[in-house]
C-alpha cells in the first residue's frame, strides 16, 4: 500500500522574522556594532530622534553614563528647567533606560543593564548630534 | 443620515493637520541630528501627508465630475470614512508618543 507521508516544515519565529533583520543597518555605520543588539538600537534611535526633546534625553543619558546623578544635579549641569528634567527622567524610566538607585525623593538615577550593554549606540548618536 | 463623504473629508483634513505637527517635530530633530533615521522619519510622514491631500483632491474631482460617479462615490463613502478614521486614530497615537 502506498503510504503518503507529509513532512510539514516547522517554522520557528527566528525563521519567519530573523534575529538579524536589521542587519542592513550595519552598512550605514560599522565601527563597533557587532556587540550591539540591533533591536535595542532601533528603540534608542526612536526615543532620541523620533520625539520632541529627544536630544535632551540623549544628553541626560550620556551624563548618567559617567556617574549617577539626581534630577537636581542634572538640571544644573545641563542648564535645563527642573520640571523638564523630571519629565524626561520619567519617560526614560518608563522605557527602562535608567533606574532610581533608591526609592527616596532625591535619589540619583543610573543606567539599566541593557542600556549599559549597548552604550556604543548612545556614543554613535551623540557623535551625530555633535554636542559630546 | 450622516453624510459620510463630508465626514471622510474632515477625517482626511484632520490627518493632514496631525501629520503637519509630526513633520514639524521630526524636522526640528533632523536639523540637530542628521542621519538616515531622522531623514526616513521626515520622508515617511511627508509621503503620508501627500497621500491624504491626494485622497481629498481625487475624491473631490470624482464627486464633481458627473452624477453617475457621484452616486457610486456616495455608495462607498462609508468605507472611505472608515479607512480615514482608522488612520486618524493611528496618527493621534503617533503624535502623542512624539510630543510627550
Amino acid at each position: 500500500m502506498f503510504v503518503f507521508t507529509v513532512n510539514f516544515p516547522v517554522f520557528s519565529l527566528d525563521t519567519i522574522i530573523p534575529r538579524d533583520i536589521f542587519r542592513f543597518m550595519d552598512s550605514f555605520k560599522g565601527k563597533n556594532d557587532s556587540i550591539v543588539d540591533p533591536r535595542f538600537k532601533m528603540i534608542l534611535w526612536s526615543i532620541i530622534a523620533g520625539t520632541r526633546g529627544g536630544i535632551n534625553r540623549a544628553k541626560i543619558l550620556s551624563l548618567l553614563a559617567n556617574m549617577p546623578l539626581n534630577a537636581n544635579k542634572i538640571a544644573t549641569t545641563l542648564k535645563l528647567d527642573h520640571k523638564t528634567v523630571i519629565h524626561h527622567v520619567n519617560i526614560l524610566t518608563k522605557n527602562e533606560l535608567i533606574v532610581k538607585e533608591e526609592k527616596d525623593y532625591g535619589a540619583s538615577y543610573k543606567l539599566t543593564q541593557i542600556m549599559k550593554d549597548n552604550q556604543n549606540v548612545l556614543v554613535e548618536i551623540m557623535e551625530r548630534i555633535g554636542t559630546k | 443620515m450622516i453624510d459620510f463623504m463630508i465626514a471622510a473629508v474632515i477625517a482626511a483634513l484632520v490627518n493632514v493637520v496631525l501629520l503637519a505637527i509630526t513633520v514639524t517635530t521630526y524636522v526640528q530633530n533632523m536639523r540637530l541630528i542628521r542621519s538616515y533615521y531622522t531623514l526616513g522619519l521626515v520622508l515617511v510622514a511627508t509621503l503620508l501627508m501627500i497621500q491624504n491631500v491626494v485622497i481629498v483632491i481625487f475624491w473631490a474631482t470624482l464627486y464633481m465630475h458627473n452624477s453617475d460617479l457621484m452616486k457610486s462615490a456616495d455608495m462607498i463613502s462609508q468605507y472611505l470614512f472608515a479607512i480615514n478614521i482608522v488612520q486618524t486614530i493611528g496618527l493621534s497615537i503617533l503624535l502623542w508618543i512624539t510630543r510627550r
